[in-house]
């Protein structure tokens, strides 16, 4: 009798630390995969954008601010990304957890160095990000940076599952170096191809893959291309051939439809994120589709 | 963490109540527990173990990687681009306005219209120039404030809209706001103007508040724990906001309001509110005094209770939810105004029984990245009762029987998210002089990147 009390007072014990949860509001569903990946069932995620959503245009909806009341973290990417809708879901949440500056707010950019950023802030070269270009989850070695990060994150906020969140990060860090072994040596035909692309959302995927970016048809970021922006680059074109131009599967594909029909190089729609397509289901999948979509585009 | 109590409970139950009975079986406890207290350190001690293994092969897997560009050391960028000072803003804006009766003559049959309610002036006129500032200002509060500079009869004006400070994350979803802040009233009305989807006011805003109602005090509110959105609130104030009118010691008005809202799948968006506000005016002046024989015409007052009930509705949808391409919003309003008092005039006076209502229908449709367009209907209507129909004429409450009606058309280019060029088209029977309205406006926002609301 008292050897099964013992023992199911050690259950009690223990199933109540299993069962401490984290819920996290990712801003991004590569932040919501992440968390995923690196919490395991000890973490909820939900993710407030899909991937055929423009993360700079969201609305402060209701449910958002539903779901930022009741989070115990945000995961989310910053460098104001998100500054149209997310200062203001902090603030209606009334949830001190998620506050700038607390345990509870984490954006992935502040922990890894941004490129472009730029010299001059004046609003007429386009919708500038004045902390660099934030769209960092083009980039696998810069998403494990902000992995590492964030599963210390997880320990500090959830101390009774450290040991479980350093196993899972470990797992992870092993599995994600060799896919980008795997991607990289996949890969190596594409280095150095010329592309273009329609909006600079790509930076990072073109640094990690030493791709030439050729010409950007956003001239000015945010801002559709007018023809006579198009039409020089069409001659630009002519001088410093692409093989192949891409945009985000959220983004209307006018613009690059256009280039198409005037120079015959192929377009692709790239996932950028998870759920930009079907087939970029989680972490590893985003990114055997991208390469591999680049690869066929580029034959 | 909850089970700690039950667990403590337990631990007693089963120490005390079994001590003095049964010794033996205490020593046994304690050596059992020692037992799985040993047996757990040796656990812990193998995962250590495990941990260092895998860390080196990780490690090993890193140096495997050559070709893994050397990754750049985590930094911490200060990503803020106004340093300490508040992030500031402006917001200008300009109008041509043409009209096909003399706006000076304007009026809502039923409504008495406050100085501010009019029209704009005919030709080129600048509109209300907004400074905004708003910053955290510490751990505890955040704060903003709204300066807005107009031109009134040859004069500029300086108007404090909005200055407040509120709670950052006070606790479990409420919010404290103290100050002066747009009420909480209908869903227009906490939105800044330059934020309407048109380039007036609904009618029924310009006909109760002369475009907006604004209050001195505080606010309370609490967002519920729920999956649904539901938030609950009130705010108290002075009292001295049209139409509420006069000096109170205490708390001259109040208002209850209640939120909810959510999705249906990722196109569509809703929300729907009720509020309910209750002030009691002393001398709420009505602009429209006639004068009897010569000399300044002396206001008619109102002196007792009103209460105005508003219900709002709100949809948007996008494809897939994302707004930057295409979206279409529905915005409707109803208000209801109750008054319950006596009107005084000179030396006359009269009990009186007002009623005013109305809404509006607004739809947006934004059909590509920089263009929208929209279309509007206002209606009012209002039943008055006084036991003098001679004051009710004075204070130009004498509708009878007309209800006015406006149909508004608008287009709007959108070079970037900060500039709107807007064209606007009125078809206005506020009154039975029915009245054509063109309106062509700029607004543009500079500085800070603000965040907009739902």
């Amino acid at each position: 009798m008292k050897s099964f009390l013992t023992t199911s007072l050690f259950f009690i014990l223990f199933s109540a630390t299993a069962q401490a949860e984290i819920n996290i509001f990712a801003c991004e569903p590569e932040w919501a995969a992440l968390s995923q990946e690196l919490g395991g069932n000890k973490v909820t995620t939900y993710s407030a954008t899909t991937g055929l959503q423009d993360p700079h245009y969201i609305q402060a909806r209701p449910s958002l601010i539903a779901k930022a009341r009741r989070a115990d973290l945000l995961v989310c990417t910053g460098a104001e990304l998100e500054a149209g809708w997310l200062p203001l879901l902090q603030r209606k949440s009334g949830n001190a957890a998620i506050q700038q500056g607390a345990p509870g707010a984490f954006m992935a950019t502040d922990y890894v160095q941004l490129t472009a950023i730029p010299t001059q802030l004046d609003r007429s070269q386009g919708h500038i990000h004045a902390a660099g270009n934030p769209h960092i989850q083009t980039s696998p070695v810069m998403l494990l940076e902000v992995a590492k990060i964030l599963s210390m994150r997880f320990q500090q906020l959830d101390p009774d599952n450290q040991v479980y969140y350093e196993q899972r990060w470990t797992n992870f860090e092993l599995r994600w170096q060799a896919a980008i072994n795997k991607w990289q040596q996949q890969v190596a035909a594409l280095q150095g191809l010329p592309i273009v692309i329609q909006h600079n959302s790509w930076d990072y995927l073109i640094d990690w893959l030493k791709l030439e970016k050729v010409a950007t048809l956003e001239i000015k970021p945010g801002v559709p291309p007018s023809i006579v922006d198009l039409n020089k680059i069409v001659k630009q074109l002519e001088i410093t051939p692409a093989s192949v131009v891409i945009h985000a599967a959220y983004q209307s594909p006018r613009a690059s439809d256009w280039l198409v029909e005037k120079t015959g190089i192929p377009k692709v729609a790239l996932p950028f994120t998870i759920g930009g397509n079907e087939s970029a289901s989680d972490l590893f999948s985003l990114f055997d589709n991208t390469l591999q979509l680049l690869l066929d585009a580029s034959k | 963490m909850n089970s700690k109590t039950p667990l403590a409970a337990m631990i007693s139950f089963a120490l005390f109540s079994t001590m003095p009975v049964y010794a033996d079986d205490l020593d046994a406890l304690k050596a059992e527990l020692m037992q799985m207290r040993q047996d757990y350190e040796q656990r812990i001690a193998n995962l250590e173990q495990r941990l260092k293994q895998t860390e080196t092969t990780a490690k090993q897997a890193q140096y495997d990687v050559a070709e893994v560009k050397s990754a750049p050391a985590p930094i911490q960028v200060t990503q803020n681009n106004s340093r300490f000072n508040p992030a500031i803003s402006a917001v200008l804006n300009g109008k041509f306005s043409d009209y096909s009766n003399d706006p000076d003559d304007y009026e809502i049959s039923g409504f008495s219209l406050g100085e501010e309610a009019g029209l704009a002036r005919e030709g080129f006129s600048l509109g209300e120039s907004e400074i905004i500032l708003s910053a955290n200002v510490d751990q505890l509060f955040y704060g903003q404030a709204t300066i807005a500079l107009h031109d009134h009869e040859g004069e500029t004006e300086v108007e404090v809209e909005e200055a407040f400070i509120e709670t950052l994350g006070l606790s479990n979803g409420m919010t404290l706001r103290a100050g002066r802040f747009f009420s909480p009233i209908g869903y227009l009305n906490e939105k800044h103007i330059h934020a309407w989807n048109f380039a007036d006011a609904p009618l029924i805003y310009r006909g109760l508040f002369g475009n907006q109602l604004s209050t001195d005090g505080l606010k309370l509110s609490y967002v519920l724990p729920t999956d649904q959105y539901i938030e609950i609130g009130g705010t108290v104030g002075n009292g001295d906001q049209h139409p509420g009118s006069g000096e109170h010691n205490g708390v001259g008005d109040w208002l209850v309001f209640a939120k909810t809202g959510g999705d249906i799948g990722s196109n569509h968006n809703w929300q729907l509110g009720l509020s309910h506000w209750q002030a009691s005016p002393d001398d709420r002046e009505y602009s429209g005094g006639h004068a009897h024989g010569g000399g300044e015409a002396e206001s008619v007052a109102f002196n007792g209770d009103t209460d105005i009930t508003n219900l709002s509705f709100i949809y948007k949808w996008a494809p897939n939810g994302n707004f930057k391409q295409e979206n279409f919003t529905l915005v409707s309003e109803y208000y209801y105004l109750h008054d319950d008092g006596k009107l005084s005039h000179e030396d006359e006076l009269a009990s009186y029984d007002g009623k005013q209502y109305g809404g509006f229908i607004e739809s947006i449709y934004q059909f590509a990245p920089q263009w929208k367009t929209g279309l509007r209907y206002d209606w009012l209507g209002s039943k008055h009762r006084a036991s003098d129909d001679e004051l009710l004429e004075d204070a130009d409450l004498d509708a009878t029987g007309f209800n006015p009606q406006r149909y508004s058309l608008v287009l709007d280019w959108l070079p970037s998210e900060f500039s709107r060029i807007r064209a606007q088209v009125n078809h206005d029977r506020s009154s039975r002089e029915d009245d054509t309205q063109l309106l062509l406006q700029y607004t543009i926002s500079i500085g800070a990147h603000g965040a907009h609301s739902f």
